[in-house]
């Protein structure tokens, strides 16, 4: 049997006919020449032959591709079945399209963020090595220059090892002065990356030697907004902190490189250099910790191998230089948990649920072809009657679902692309990699999967019943009760029961989220949130290399933004809370024995200017804020916070006591003047920190963040202090302007994005739930009227009739509600590390949830009951 | 007119058997559907009864798998008429069968306690 047999095979069937004509006439003459009579020639002819519709039947049959052949025509009769039921189909077709398109869009995140490959580089082999701290609770850190050197030289797991750290640079010189966000990196770094720019070249592997090192590398988005794309900029000259740097080369569109985690910039990188390492650099006890490490395994190694040599490594280093780098290990995370990781439970969690929420789609639909079979039963058995099989029936009604699939699918993969397309923008600060989120192959097949097996599912039941049902004959009438009948109700009532069953989980489950997102807002930061601008300034060493000129400018600034309409407060600090990594470092309290600086209690510091506390509305819990001489000169007082008393001082009054905070070359002991209150400043879940606080000039930063407090809105203010930096140095740009409340908003994107995503799954479920439920009783209603007429006939009230009716559902609802308190009980603790402050099991939002399912669930059958109320007994008596 | 006792060729155990019959008459000549049909009957002296209607899914089969070739010609009485030939894969294929054939019924005749072969006769 050929292809081109099969599809010519009705010419070939003509030849066929003509061939078994000349048969007939070759055979009927010569039966003529023996002697018979024209006619009895022709019959002897033909019973020779046989059948010839037959033969002509067998030849076509052995050209055709049998179950092709029957699944063409069990889709052409399929098709005309939803034509005829337009309504069916269309309810049909939507509930599917809806149940696809969710599963779809959520997959098309998952995919992205978690399964494909990223686009610029072959990432499987590219891991962050971090330091760990163990025994401090500190799991990712950054890492000294003298430990990276000594990880590249003793390390035997990576092909590569490249060091990079981002600063804010001010480019001048090109339009607008802007602060930059420039990344510093080991020559070899965009080898170990495996990129290549798309113009010009990386850097040269001695592009760190003094004298070769000031070239700059521009990402695309860079080279397209602030150069517009010039074709000639290799080796053209750009003005870096008043720095002349040669641009040699330009990254590719998608290149999509930006680690968040100590991010001192917070922004992506906008510029590469290569990064230039002073002689102190090698020196444990004159450099502290500030890289960040990418590395490339080698073929052949697996991440566990490499974190355990890493680990050998670390521990040799920690037993070497015993003063600095005891109990520090070595943390390998590869790179694709390093940007998706901490989305990888919110978001498989959301796939969990929109699969649920698709599975009760499909039992709906279930139920709808269940009811629509059951009206089709004539139909079924005169098929039986004329030959069809019971699996040739069950193929057929499955193929009718599985064709509801493919036009539902349809449909959802194309609400999924409008879908993923809001999903991304709503949730684009917080995404890693966005532009690689979007319907792909991948996505398409995984649609087509879903449709199939969606079609399968809610076919299955159906086709099962029927085409058991037909065997028996319903040809007869009043096949109501038959026991294809009884069998489909049971059907119909054990999914709806399943669909309550799965609508609780869901429901719970987004309670349960619910409630924790609103316990995490509750918080109380330990400052004022509302009306607060911050933006930082940078400024460039060169302009301002003394203690007194970057003084002079801060205060310069404050004085002239604390002088404008619709200003109260106004302050500057190093780090301000919400706004990314700040300083950390080691002290030592005056009095207490001499310990190495690794063995030292550990703190941030933050340098703050006058009136700080009192901009933040932080309070003061015992002692004093700094006095006005205190910011003038170094004098050597230091303000903690109520956790680093509670941490190292046991109850004892701090203040008098004198620290020793290892920050600068030459620590002198600080004086304790004031405590003041905790502040959550790196998230609303995240654990407090010991915190010292220095006045500026004891550790005069070049890089600050300034905090206003506004009397209206703080973003409408950003003219007049850009103007009013504008006026100290014409030159001087200003970065991250946020309100504070944006920035605590931006801490809980996620978790806000996940709260309301599946708040909406679990309303789409409880919507599908009770439209099972509505149209299982309007079923059973309308089975029972001959019942309930004959009911009423007897005696009964209306409200008997009602409570029939009512009871029936609350079974339903309450078997429903049984099978999905186990069930919750068992997932719920799958989002346990979700909830902030609420357990996965809570009984109050279980039992809550189990009202609002049941209230729903009655309300449901409202109408139905209803109408069985209104059943006339004369109507219902005669109606057969 | 079919004699008395005698089998008639029918079913797919013997299906493999036709074929044969079918491929050693074209090997003898071109001819179309009717004559390959008395032409059976005949040299068998009318003991095999080949089922007309049989004859042509074989006829069909055969010429799926190469060993036969059509085409349209003229019959003797001026008629056109399918005839088929037989194709140098077929003439292969019908000289292996054919002595498998004998081997078969070599085999049978062992058991059965008779001479083999038909020199036996």
């Amino acid at each position: 049997m050929s292809w081109r047999r099969f599809l010519r095979r009705r010419k070939w069937d003509e030849e066929r006919a003509r061939e078994l004509e000349a048969y007939l006439q070759a055979e009927t003459e010569e039966n003529i020449a023996r002697g018979l009579s024209a006619e009895e020639a022709h019959r002897l002819a033909h019973v020779k032959l046989g059948n010839t519709r037959r033969i002509r039947e067998e030849i076509y049959e052995m050209n055709s591709i049998g179950w092709l052949e029957t699944l063409w025509q069990d889709v052409h009769y399929g098709l005309r079945m939803l034509r005829k039921n337009p309504g069916f189909t269309i309810v049909a077709v939507l509930t599917l399209a809806l149940g696809i398109g969710a599963n779809t869009a959520i997959f098309s995140v998952v995919d992205a963020l978690l399964l494909k490959p990223l686009r610029y580089t072959n990432s499987s082999a590219l891991v962050i090595v971090w330091g760990r701290l163990p025994a401090h609770d500190l799991w990712r850190n950054v890492v000294s220059p003298p430990d990276f050197f000594d990880w590249q030289a003793q390390n035997r797991v990576f092909s590569g090892m490249a060091a990079f750290v981002d600063q804010p640079l001010n480019l001048t010189g090109a339009g607008e002065p802007e602060q930059v966000s420039v990344e510093q990196t080991s020559p070899n770094f965009f080898s170990v990356l495996g990129v290549k720019p798309i113009l010009g070249r990386a850097f040269a592997d001695d592009a760190d030697q003094a004298g070769k090192s000031d070239v700059a590398v521009l990402s695309y988005g860079m080279w397209k907004s602030k150069f517009g794309g010039d074709a000639d900029i290799v080796d053209k000259k750009i003005e870096l902190n008043g720095k002349a740097e040669t641009v040699i080369g330009v990254t590719g569109p998608d290149f999509d490189w930006y680690i968040k985690d100590f991010s001192f910039t917070h922004r992506r990188p906008q510029l590469w250099m290569p990064l230039v390492f002073p002689p102190a650099a090698h020196d444990r006890s004159k450099t502290g910790r500030y890289l960040r490490v990418v590395a490339r395994l080698k073929p052949g190694v697996t991440l566990p191998q490499a974190q355990s040599q890493m680990s050998v490594v670390a521990a040799g280093l920690a037993a070497q230089h015993p003063d600095y780098d005891k109990g520090w290990d070595a943390n390998v995370v590869s790179l694709r948990d390093q940007l998706s990781g901490a989305l990888r439970p919110a978001l498989l969690i959301l796939l969990g649920a929109v699969g649920l929420v698709l599975l009760i789609a499909c039992a709906n639909l279930s139920s709808l072809l269940l009811a629509r079979a059951a009206g089709r039963r004539r139909e079924i058995a005169i098929r039986v009657a004329l030959g069809a099989g019971r699996r040739r029936i069950a193929r057929q009604l499955l193929t009718e679902s599985i064709l509801l699939g493919v036009i539902g699918g349809t449909l959802g993969a194309v609400a999924a692309m409008w879908a993923t397309r809001a999903l991304v923008h709503a949730g684009s600060t917080n995404l890693p990699d966005a532009g690689a989120i979007g319907i792909d192959w991948r996505v398409l097949a995984f649609a087509a999967g879903v449709t199939v097996l969606a079609g399968l599912a809610a076919g299955c039941l159906p086709s099962l019943i029927s085409s058991h049902g037909a065997i028996a004959t319903a040809l007869p009438e009043g096949g109501r009760n038959s026991s294809a009948g009884r069998r489909g109700n049971a059907a119909r009532s054990a999914l709806v029961v399943m669909e309550i069953g799965m609508a609780l989980v869901l429901l719970t489950g987004s309670a349960l989220l619910t409630q924790s997102f609103y316990r995490l807002m509750a918080v109380n930061p330990g400052f004022r949130v509302a009306h607060l601008l911050t933006f930082r300034v940078a400024l460039p060493d060169s302009k301002y290399a003394t203690a007194i000129s970057r003084g002079a400018f801060f205060n310069g600034l404050l004085g002239r933004i604390r002088q404008l309409p619709g200003v109260s407060e106004a302050s500057a600090d190093s780090a301000p809370p919400f706004g990314g990594v700040g300083s950390a470092t080691g002290f030592v309290i005056v009095g207490e024995p001499p310990v190495p600086v690794s063995q030292q209690h550990g703190t941030d510091v933050r340098v703050v200017e006058p009136n700080y506390f009192r901009t933040m509305g932080i309070p003061l819990r015992s002692g004093r804020l700094f006095t006005e001489r205190e910011f003038r000169a170094e004098t050597h007082v230091v303000i903690v916070n109520q956790l680093l008393v509670n941490k190292y001082f046991h109850g004892a009054n701090p203040l008098g006591q004198r620290l020793i905070i290892d920050m600068k070359d030459t620590n002198v002991p600080c004086e304790i003047v004031g405590v003041v209150g905790d502040v959550r400043e790196d998230g609303l879940n995240e654990n407090v920190q010991p915190v010292a606080y220095w006045p500026f000039p004891e550790l005069p930063y070049s890089a600050m963040a300034i905090v206003v407090r506004t009397a209206g809105e703080p973003l409408a203010l950003m003219p007049s202090i850009r103007a009013a930096v504008r006026d100290l140095d014409k030159d001087q740009p200003i970065a991250e302007v946020n309100s504070m409340e944006q920035l605590v908003a931006k801490s809980v994107a996620d978790s806000r994005f996940t709260m309301v995503l599946l708040a909406a799954f679990a309303a789409l479920a409880l919507v599908l739930a009770c439209i099972g439920i509505y149209g299982v009783m309007a079923y059973s209603v309308s089975q029972r009227t001959h019942e309930i007429g004959i009911r009423m006939a007897l005696g009964a009230q209306q409200s008997d009739v009602l409570r029939l009716v009512l009871v029936q559902g609350t079974r339903l609802a309450l078997a429903g509600v049984g099978i999905g308190i186990i069930a919750a009980l068992a997932l719920t603790r799958l989002m346990a590390s979700l909830l902030y402050q609420v357990s996965a099991t809570d009984p109050v939002t279980f039992g809550a949830v189990v009202l609002l399912l049941v209230a729903v669930a009655l309300a449901a059958c409202y109408i139905p009951a209803r109408r069985a109320m209104r059943v006339d007994p004369m109507v219902a008596l005669r109606y057969e | 007119m079919p004699k008395r006792g005698a089998a008639a060729l029918q079913g797919e155990v013997l299906q493999g058997t036709l074929d044969l019959l079918i491929l050693q008459t074209l090997a003898l000549g071109t001819a179309h559907g009717h004559t390959i049909a008395h032409a059976i009957e005949h040299r068998s002296e009318e003991v095999l009864q080949v089922e007309h209607g049989s004859l042509y899914p074989a006829l069909h089969r055969l010429e799926d798998r190469g060993w036969i070739a059509s085409f349209w010609g003229t019959s003797e009485n001026n008629r056109k008429a399918r005839y088929y030939r037989l194709t140098p894969a077929g003439r292969k294929h019908l000289v292996a069968q054919t002595g498998r054939w004998e081997e078969l019924v070599r085999a049978v005749n062992l058991v059965l306690g008779r001479a083999a072969g038909p020199a036996a006769e």
